[in-house]
């Protein structure tokens, strides 16, 4: 009878508790801009950023100091690379040079003087490419571009040679090349930018807010005093009061995460091997281990003020830590396992997992467990925030 | 005398502004947090973050069926490729992919039974390389050492292919020669990551720090009614212009200050690319800075509180470096985001400093940029005016509504 009773106080102290922060949210335009315009804006934003995704028609030059046939023919093969336009004709390499300075093209091709006559003779020719390594995703896909149409296009004097003096093709072919490679980019053949980035950035995004969101409806309470009322709501038990107060937030998260992920994978057609169900359950608990990172923090030093301007340099920490863009394995050790300690990290590695191969559970239970951890570790350091709130002492640090 | 008494009055008031807005900045823990952790701890660590700058030795797995001198021969020259290192050369193809789902392998080389038996026949012989596209550096450094590796092994087995050719016509092809080819990395020696992408982040971390200082501060000022000293002049535009100038001056020679440890000190201490001319990257840094700051005053009509402003400008630090076109080409983004680079002043900026500090840009190759900040000082310089007089005015209604209540 007395637990039963017991329960229902402990119930009503939640849904109190939740109704309070409900009405705090929705009386703040605030919260309406963070929790629902800003993740908005950011699916729009990485959805849309990489226009199509491939990095095709990059502007690149020709200096063409040969002005022959000969010439004129390996022009017309480089321009056929749908990687690059040829927009511009430069009169000699110091133009082109000032033009990759301007960003006008990302790279250009020198043909020599005296290109054809000594491709005819068999002296020896040359032909240099220029790539822009001061933007370097640029830069690659040029060189990588240059590199397998230039390749072929340097044996083709053999080539000719051999086919003149009726040698079959295929012979010719396997003579310059005996060993061939087939190359496979796993997952994302295309090796499209928006495959590749568009679905992680969003979350390094969103995480940021979701961080900040955590620690700023949980701070305004100590610094405009009402974390009395706040806990007086909750009937004194911090952990009803934490719960209730984060998980109005929890259900506009899951929300706006679901529908990132309909708008990447169903809009967007981004391909992912895995189902409805693994994919969304990640997001959401991604979303409230990221919240309870959020408490831990705050509830390390419980002043607003301070400890907001920390959280939002962890959040975007998270965008280099996640490992997305340069390989965590490859930072100084301790900057790689100072990476586990972002929820970000974790679902990375499990999301790709997901998206790539959907290879199962068992390839990234630690990285589900960490996630879990973090909702831990923020429990244990509750009965400090209680305290905190309760002393008044953090209300007036600024 | 009039006059000179006149201007007298305004620089007397302009210094008193830029006073007390100095001594707001040195009294707040917060602030300061975000000065040093932003500026000095962040100017290290993501410095310190991005220093390994190069894919090395990144473990690759080799599934040699063909098990002859040849396979191994090719196993030894990608393993001498700096980009990967062979983890293991005795799995089978299952193993192997079971290595890459541990990510323990970034990727795997297959080659086949035949691989030796076809070059000896005078065929062609394929190896396949799959490689992971978890992050693109993998696939990069997967990429070179594969095909590297496949021309090192090309070049000294063609002499051996002669045979298969008919023999009176050996002498002619041997002597006809293939067109050298040579590709040059432009304005990044190392070819690294870190180099790439530091200079960039730098410059966006001077704007979003920047940009929160002015967020907290102006929050601040309209969540404790601190505007009501300068009641009476949001009637007219000069006297506040006088505000923005003031607080603007202050926030700039912080900054420059900032712009010297960040922009001139980190580059020498981890050897990013610096070929830029002091000259130039001054004279960049005075729009940069302007504008940024107009445009953080500017935006102050959206924050309520000292905090607020941090949860509406953090998230989008990664966002600044897509718009300034430096980790994507802006020729490829949709029109909308051409449009954005021009408004937010992280944008031109970085890419300006970008081309100065790691290509040598001069003034003349920066123009548009150049130009464009400028024109932000000019808007965001009225627009951050217009907002002031806004809030003096929110603030005095709110402090009236206030005197009216504890009357009643």
């Amino acid at each position: 009878m007395n637990k039963k009773m017991n329960r229902s106080i402990k119930d009503s102290a939640f849904i109190s508790v939740l109704k309070r922060e409900w009405i705090r949210m929705i009386s703040r335009k605030l919260y309406f801009g963070a929790c629902i315009v800003l993740p908005l804006f950011s699916i729009f934003f990485m959805a849309t950023i990489f226009g199509s995704g491939q990095m095709e028609n990059i502007p690149v030059g020709v200096v063409d100091y040969d002005q022959t046939a000969t010439s004129r023919s390996v022009i017309r093969t480089v321009s056929a690379v749908p990687t690059f336009k040829v927009t511009e004709y430069y009169i000699d390499d110091i133009s082109a040079r000032n033009a990759t300075q301007k960003k006008q093209i990302y790279g250009y091709l020198v043909i020599p003087p005296n290109f054809e006559d000594n491709l005819l003779n068999g002296n020896g020719a040359t032909l240099s490419y220029y790539y822009h390594y001061a933007l370097l995703s640029v830069g690659s896909e040029v060189r990588g571009a240059f590199e397998t149409v230039l390749q072929t296009l340097s044996l083709s004097p053999i080539v000719v040679e051999a086919t003149a003096l009726g040698i079959n093709e295929s012979l010719i072919e396997s003579f310059l090349v005996p060993i061939n490679t087939q190359s496979h980019p796993l997952y994302n053949p295309d090796l499209d930018y928006s495959v590749y980035l568009s679905n992680p950035f969003f979350f390094i995004l969103f995480q940021v807010i979701i961080l900040l969101v955590t620690v700023y409806s949980i701070g305004i309470e100590i610094k405009f005093k009402t974390g009395n009322i706040w806990l007086e709501c909750a009937k004194k038990n911090m952990v009803i009061a934490v719960l209730g107060k984060i998980l109005p937030y929890t259900a506009i998260f899951v929300i706006m995460g679901i529908f990132a992920n309909y708008v990447m994978f169903g809009v967007m057609h981004i391909p992912f091997s895995c189902g409805f169900w693994p994919l969304n359950l990640t997001t959401v608990l991604f979303i409230i281990a990221t919240q309870f990172l959020g408490v831990f923090l705050f509830s390390l030093f419980p002043a607003i003020s301070i400890i907001i301007s920390i959280v939002s340099m962890v959040g975007s920490l998270g965008a280099t830590l996640s490992g997305v863009t340069f390989p965590a394995p490859f930072f100084f050790p301790i900057i790689y396992y100072l990476s586990f300690l972002f929820p970000v990290r974790h679902f990375i590695e499990i999301n790709q997992n997901l998206l790539y191969g959907d290879y199962g559970y068992a390839y990234t239970w630690q990285n589900v467990a960490a996630l879990f951890a973090f909702i831990l570790v923020a429990l244990l350091l509750l009965p400090h925030l209680k305290k905190a709130i309760l002393s008044h002492k953090y209300e007036n640090i600024r | 005398m009039k006059i000179l008494d006149k201007i007298k009055y305004k620089i007397q008031d302009i210094i008193s502004i830029m006073i007390s807005e100095f001594s707001t900045i040195a009294t707040s823990y917060a602030i300061l947090l975000v000065l040093i952790g932003g500026i000095f701890v962040y100017g290290f660590l993501y410095n310190y973050m991005y220093a390994p700058n190069l894919i090395r030795n990144a473990p690759i797995a080799v599934v040699d069926n063909s098990r002859t001198a040849l396979s191994r021969e090719y196993t030894r020259l990608i393993n001498a490729a700096p980009q990967v290192s062979v983890y293991t050369n005795a799995a089978d193809f299952p193993e192997a992919k079971e290595l890459m789902k541990k990510k323990e392998v970034i990727g795997i080389i297959y080659i086949p039974e035949d691989f030796d038996v076809r070059v000896n026949r005078g065929n062609e012989s394929i190896y396949i390389m799959y490689g992971t596209t978890d992050a693109f550096l993998y696939y990069l450094a997967m990429q070179e050492s594969s095909s590297g590796a496949m021309m090192a092994i090309d070049e000294k087995y063609r002499p051996e292919m002669l045979v298969f050719l008919p023999q009176q016509d050996t002498p002619i092809i041997t002597q006809s020669k293939a067109i050298s080819v040579v590709g040059t990395a432009l304005y990044n020696h190392t070819e690294g990551y870190g180099s790439y992408l530091i200079p960039a982040v730098l410059m966006v971390i001077i704007f979003q720090t920047l940009l929160m200082v002015i967020g907290m501060i102006s929050g601040d000022e309209k969540n404790t009614g601190a505007l009501s000293i300068y009641a009476g002049r949001e009637k007219s535009f000069f006297p506040v212009s006088r505000i923005v100038l003031g607080k603007t001056f202050v926030y700039c020679s912080l900054y420059f200050i900032f712009s010297l440890f960040l922009l001139g000190l980190m580059p020498v201490l981890f050897s990013l690319p610096n070929i830029g001319h002091k000259y130039e990257i001054t004279m960049l840094m005075i729009p940069y800075l302007l504008a940024s700051s107009f445009f953080g005053l500017a935006a102050s009509v959206f924050y309520t509180d000292s905090e607020s402003p941090l949860l509406m400008i953090a998230f989008f630090s990664v966002g600044l470096i897509f718009l300034s076109g430096v980790s994507y080409p802006l020729e490829l983004m949709p029109w909308y985001w051409k449009v954005a680079h021009f408004i937010i002043p992280a944008a031109p900026g970085t890419l300006a400093f970008v081309k100065i500090n790691s290509m040598g840009a001069s003034m003349a190759d920066i123009r548009q940029e150049y130009i464009t900040l400028w024109l932000q000082c000019i808007v965001y310089f009225i627009f951050a005016v217009m907002a002031y007089r806004y809030n003096i005015k929110k603030c005095m209604t709110q402090k009236t509504r206030k005197e009216i209540g504890s009357f009643m």
